[in-house]
């Protein structure tokens, strides 16, 4: 299957379009489901933090999302001109406090880190360039 | 987010269906913490697909505010997914969690 690729204002509503469309992308291209829930929990996580923290108020701005898919692995490249921002630079959190104490910040991007195998970014003059990719192994 | 809702015994028992994400915590928000209060809740996951950090927060809002109130929760039918994260965060061992819903009512009950 072709790579599917799409241009969206960064916003909510944005966020729920590449939603869509990668789960089109999973059903044409029989992505294992694990593999698409894992990338659907990554993609939220990192684009909701784009929407949220990445525009000044009252600034629009866009986000660009690739997916492409072999035999081995998934590859997600997200692209937004918002402010920069490295969401690999934030230490992993907490995960052993008690329940009073848990915080919940940068617990996003913990997840993708661990349930992503590579994720690299990049700032590219006024954008901001992330590369996921997930191995696809292919149950019995 | 649609939420199923049945009282088993004296356990309410919630059901979220489909994905808890960024876009629909909200809701989820608005519906378990209103029943935050009640003394036994036990909360099905086994229609949610999968679930992001803005849902595990619900789940953590959720947890102090029962403990608050003197209440009991648990949570039940976590599939892979969910439990996966769940794992990852480490709220696997803040919750009591059960495999199926029969479970989760009688660990409520006892």
């Amino acid at each position: 299957m072709n790579p599917t690729r799409l241009t969206v204002p960064a916003s909510p509503e944005g966020l729920t379009r590449i939603v869509a469309a990668f789960d089109a992308f999973a059903a044409a291209t029989a992505l294992p489901e694990s593999v698409a829930q894992a990338a659907q929990v990554a993609l939220d996580e990192l684009l909701s933090n784009t929407v949220r923290a990445g525009y000044r108020s009252g600034e629009t701005g866009h986000i660009e999302a690739a997916f492409s898919a072999s035999d081995e692995a998934l590859d997600i490249h997200l692209v937004d001109d918002g402010v920069a921002f490295d969401p690999l630079a934030r230490a992993d959190p907490d995960t052993e406090a008690p329940i009073e104490a848990r915080p919940i910040g940068g617990l996003g991007i913990y997840f993708v880190k661990r349930l992503m195998d590579d994720v690299s970014y990049e700032r590219v003059g006024r954008e901001n360039h992330l590369r996921l990719r997930k191995r696809i192994i292919k149950g019995p | 987010m649609e939420i199923r809702e049945e009282r088993r015994d004296n356990v309410l028992v919630l059901a979220p269906v489909g994905r808890v994400d960024s876009n629909s915590a909200g809701g989820l928000e608005t519906a378990l913490l209103g029943r935050a209060k009640e003394p036994k809740l036990l909360v099905d996951l086994s229609s949610v697909e999968y679930i992001s950090s803005a849902g595990l927060r619900v789940f953590l809002m959720l947890a102090r505010k029962v403990k608050e109130s003197g209440g009991r929760l648990a949570l039940c039918g976590l599939g892979a997914s969910v439990k996966q994260v769940f794992d990852l965060a480490g709220f696997s061992a803040l919750f009591a969690i059960e495999p199926g819903v029969d479970q989760g009512v009688s660990r409520l009950s006892s």
